[in-house]
């Protein structure tokens, strides 16, 4: 029998960027608040600038709850699903916003209005076949607040592009207006990126510094960014990423009513005969806890957040918790974030140092940006040009067609080109379909003997013709700079295990397609909230964690407002 | 432009012509090996094969690892005999020439070597495996031993080696020889330009051949554009040397 | 093994088709032999990576009398996505050479045979500017597809070209051409073929 622990308001499954953020408004509102964490605490002195064991050893001190779980993946039902690679995310105080890019966007007015804005401009016919996209439940201004107060809380440099309406040219002009500017300037830029943004300039683009949750300058009492190339998947060693760990835990935890237990495996949420949750079952070691609560928020990753619906089951939910309609694990897709266009340069980029949020952006072909009548597609990509290399990495780059990868011929082409080699980063619409779904492997199990989520999805020709038309807009950026050779990747397949994967507990008005309601609480069970990207029902072309951030806030804010309604 | 954006004055450095760059960048780099032996051969090590006793104070104790060991030396997964095939290869990989030590001086072997300590049996099996079929293969297709074959025939076995042909040949690859060649290179790579910590990247020649300009903590405006003008010196340390991590072992 | 009909030969001619179709000219056709290969028999194992691997030797005869200079592809109309998987591309060859010898060097730095000097070594599938012999699947009999081009001019063409990057650089020069078709099925090594002086007694010590 599990120990029963004493009931608390509310009790967070994940204390990752989403959950992470909720418990600071549902903290300074007074509610008790137990966090439940699978990793550990990590501080500065665990992420020393070491590529070996942030990029080949996977950090082998972590706890690895999420590899025992890795999920399966196939591209369509007709095909076998294997454990392929390892799991792209983390177990830890702070989740992988430790280790992430950190590159911290709002999305666009038009990634909530896809399915509206698509048929007003060109009709309804233009929504791809068998594509369950919906319009999201509210438009950006309803989320402007929350991500207005998020950049704030957590802190995140940028340029405006759209302040009130007035555009600011050195920012996003396809940006929705926003309050305020960002509370820090932009993370500096390097030669060969201002080279880059002189030649989107030249093709009549309109370049910007991206948006990162990283300090361009102190912040909160924290040092500004140190721009020593360690960033990709590396923890900051002057705390300048700007995790949970560092920013909102601290507060929430400094209200004494936020308590967090780490090294929690959480197994099941519990229900009762009526349809509510109760509270959850989790195991530390060999011990097994059960923490009862008014209010349960699932904030764990997407894979993790469906299995834990999936294997909860009760006589009221029969396939699974709030899966009475059978819409858990549907509308799955990852970001399409493949078919990457390398180039090779006939200079130095002195790329050595900086980081991946430290960048040049281009919107112009993103989104519904620029006309789509002659197009085969809907939406676009935006392309990202980084300052980010390693020894290792470096001296594993493609060599253009000039030889093979070793050898003496090799090591004169590496003496040279070392430094020479660029990738480009393109994040593309993905959009959810009928036969893209996520559901309980019938095979494969995690170490506690419990199965793993089994991904079917594959992109199609939409995303696919997204792939190609803005591979050949990066070769033609790349060109204009000066390159001089340029490789493209497949416009790919199966889409795999993601670090961007979204849907699964899709958020929207009608139960009948959607998990959860506008507010991210469970349709079937109502003391259920959902946080985290599974209840995003569209991409856009850039990274999703600010915006799963904005939404967690404004759920703990409607939890705090609402309390009495939802907690029962 | 907007705050945070700096305008580097040096990028015009960058001369549209590659052919021009190319020829000036040469030069640049025969400038820096000039004055590396010339007097700062504490910053820019320049030692070729053989050169061993250069060695930099990181490469004490602990990190000396296997410090004179001559190719065929035992290590501590493998045979005597699975580590002469082993240094044979890793030397082909990335070889000692006119542009510096090779994979086997910078003791890739070493960091292989404690790698499958690491990463335990299934690792050193796969090793092994692919070893002894390296060997089989030299044997049934060029008549003889890997390390007795030429450096030519040695490329050309690993060629085939790579490229999946040897895994038909009924040698003993498991799976597509490719994995196993891939399997080698990474660790190769990772001994070779990896944090001399880990017991590679031996008098940081890695890091010299690609000119990389080291682990700094902090990397300001200004180094930045030291860099782009050529003007940085490279650091040559461990990230483990560094105040805040010299506890030790990564945790 | 004896002779099978080459079944992609139809194939082959089909993909030469559309190079003609694309030329100004008709090119004619030339004898393509080899001492060791014959069109339908089973290549030489040394040609393969079941042996050293080595490029096989050809020759040539009633070549056009204005070829200037000549290039060869070899290459499986049974394999590759898309097909053919390329297995050796080699231009920029004198148009008075007589054939290949067996053995070109597989690097760059090393010099071409005196006969062919100036040849140079085009990109195949596996992205590597060298020849690199049939591997098929274990037990199926897979075609090789050698084409020899006579070009009407002398081009000074860069290392490294693509099977298509060669193509579209010959065409509207292929004044002749010629081909043949060996195949090759795996050879793989048993106890037997292993010589005496093998490690396996040893392997564990």
């Amino acid at each position: 029998m599990p120990r029963q622990l004493r009931s608390t308001d509310v009790v967070i499954v994940g204390m990752g960027a989403a959950g992470g953020v909720a418990v600071l408004p549902l903290a300074e509102a007074g509610l008790d608040v137990v966090g439940l964490e699978a990793g550990t605490w990590l501080d500065q002195r665990d992420f020393a600038p070491d590529e070996i064991r942030n990029n080949y050893r996977d950090w082998p001190m972590l706890v690895k709850k999420c590899e025992n779980e890795r999920p399966t993946s196939r591209a369509t039902s007709a095909t076998n699903a294997n454990r392929v690679g390892g799991h792209p995310m983390m177990n830890a105080v702070g989740g992988t916003a430790v280790h992430y890019w950190a590159q911290s966007w709002r999305l666009n007015p038009w990634d909530f209005q896809v399915v509206s804005e698509t048929a007003r401009r060109y009709g309804r016919s233009r929504i791809p076949a068998n594509s369950t996209v919906e319009d999201w439940p509210f438009g950006y201004d309803e989320l402007e607040p929350y991500y207005d107060r998020v950049e704030r809380e957590i802190g995140v440099s940028g340029q405006a592009g759209n302040v009130g309406g007035n555009l600011d040219l050195k920012g996003n002009r396809f940006e929705g207006p926003r309050k305020r500017p960002y509370p820090m300037p932009a993370l500096r830029w390097t030669g060969f990126l201002e080279t880059m943004a002189d030649a989107a300039h030249s093709l009549g683009w309109h370049p910007f510094p991206g948006p990162a949750a990283i300090n361009s300058e102190r912040y909160d009492g924290r040092a500004g960014c140190a721009y020593h190339g360690f960033c990709s998947k590396g923890g900051c060693p002057v705390n300048a990423k700007n995790s949970p760990h560092l920013t909102t835990i601290p507060k929430a935890l400094d209200t004494g009513n936020l308590r967090i237990v780490t090294q929690a495996h959480v197994t099941t949420l519990q229900m009762d005969g009526e349809g509510r949750v109760t509270g959850v079952n989790y195991v530390v070691g060999n011990e097994e806890y059960f923490q009862p609560a008014k209010v349960v928020l699932l904030a764990c990753y997407t894979y993790e957040n469906v299995r834990l619906l999936l294997l909860s089951r009760s006589s009221a939910y029969p396939d699974g918790l709030s899966n009475n309609h059978g819409q858990v694990g549907r509308h799955y897709f990852s970001h399409h974030q493949g078919a990457a266009v390398s180039a090779l340069f006939p200079f130095d980029l002195k790329s050595w140092y900086g980081l991946p949020a430290q960048g040049v952006a281009i919107d112009d072909w993103a989104d519904d940006n620029f006309d789509h009548v002659g197009h085969d597609f809907i939406g676009g990509g935006n392309l990202w040009v980084m300052s980010d290399r390693r020894p290792i990495s470096a001296a594993s780059m493609s060599t253009y067609g000039n030889g093979r990868n070793w050898g003496s011929g090799w090591k004169r082409f590496i003496r040279e080109n070392a430094d020479r080699s660029h990738s480009s980063y393109i994040q593309k619409t993905t959009l959810p379909y009928e036969d893209n779904y996520l559901d309980l492997d019938p095979t494969v199990t995690d170490e506690l003997g419990l199965p793993v989520i089994r991904i079917t999805a594959q992109f199609k020709q939409n995303e696919r013709a997204i792939a190609e038309f803005t591979q050949n807009r990066m070769e033609e950026w790349y060109r204009e700079a000066g390159a001089i050779e340029v490789v493209r990747g497949g416009l790919g397949n199966s889409m795999g295990i993601s670090t961007h994967a979204y849907g699964g507990t899709r958020m929207g008005h009608d139960p009948g397609t959607n998990v959860v309601n506008p507010w991210s609480f469970s349709h079937e069970a109502p003391n259920l909230g959902i946080l985290g990207a599974s209840v995003m029902g569209t991409s856009g072309a850039r990274n999703p964690t600010l915006t799963s951030q904005a939404l967690a806030w404004r759920s703990a804010a409607h939890l705090v407002e609402n309390w009495e309604d939802v907690s029962g | 432009m907007g705050h945070g954006m700096t305008k580097n004055p040096r990028k015009k450095s960058h001369p549209s012509d590659g052919s021009e760059q190319t020829a000036s960048k040469i030069t640049r780099r025969d400038l820096l090996k000039a004055a590396g032996a010339a007097g700062a051969a504490a910053l820019i090590p320049t030692s070729l094969k053989g050169a061993s006793s250069a060695a930099s104070p990181i490469l004490d104790g602990a990190m000396r690892g296997s410090a004179a060991m001559p190719p065929g030396a035992p290590l501590m997964n493998l045979t005597a005999r699975e580590t002469e095939i082993l240094a044979a290869m890793v030397d082909r990989l990335i070889p000692s020439d006119e542009l510096g030590i090779g994979a086997l001086e910078a003791d890739a072997l070493g960091y292989i070597d404690r790698t499958l300590s690491e990463l335990g049996p299934d690792s050193v099996e796969s090793y092994r495996t692919g070893l002894a079929a390296l060997d089989r293969y030299s044997e049934y297709t060029r008549g003889a031993r890997f390390i007795e074959l030429s450096e030519r025939d040695q490329d050309s076995a690993l060629i085939d080696v790579q490229t999946g042909g040897a895994s038909g040949a009924g040698v003993g690859f498991v799976g597509s020889s490719g994995s196993f060649f891939n399997m080698v290179k990474s660790h190769t790579w990772q001994g070779t330009f990896g944090d001399p910590h880990y017991g590679g990247n031996r008098e940081f020649a890695g890091w010299d051949l690609i000119d990389y300009p080291g682990v700094r903590m902090r990397v300001t405006e200004e180094d930045q554009e030291q860099l782009e003008a050529e003007e940085l010196e490279p650091e040559r340390r461990s990230a483990y040397e560094l105040a805040m991590f010299r506890t030790g072992r990564p945790r | 093994m004896r002779a099978r009909r080459p079944i992609y030969l139809c194939a082959a001619l089909l993909a030469v088709g559309s190079v003609m179709e694309l030329s100004a000219q008709t090119p004619s056709t030339f004898i393509v032999e080899s001492p060791t290969m014959r069109t339908g028999e089973m290549m030489p194992r040394k040609y393969s990576p079941d042996g050293p691997n080595l490029s096989p030797p050809l020759t040539w005869r009633g070549l056009p009398a204005e070829t200037r200079q000549i290039a060869v592809i070899c290459q499986d109309h049974g394999a590759g996505n898309p097909p053919p998987w390329v297995h050796w591309i080699i231009y920029n060859i004198p148009g008075n050479a007589m054939g290949l010898p067996e053995g070109i060097p597989f690097e760059s730095t090393d010099p071409m045979p005196r006969e062919i000097t100036g040849a140079t070594h085009g990109n195949n599938g596996w992205g590597l500017s060298m020849y690199r012999g049939p591997a098929p699947p274990r037990n199926s009999v897979h075609h090789y597809h050698f084409a020899v081009f006579a070009l009407n001019t002398e081009l000074d063409l860069p290392p490294g070209l693509t099977r298509n990057e060669l193509l579209e650089a010959i065409d509207g020069h292929i004044i002749g051409e010629g081909h043949m078709m060996p195949i090759y099925e795996r050879q793989p090594a048993d106890q037997d073929t292993i010589p005496n002086n093998s490690i396996h007694g040893s392997w564990n010590d």
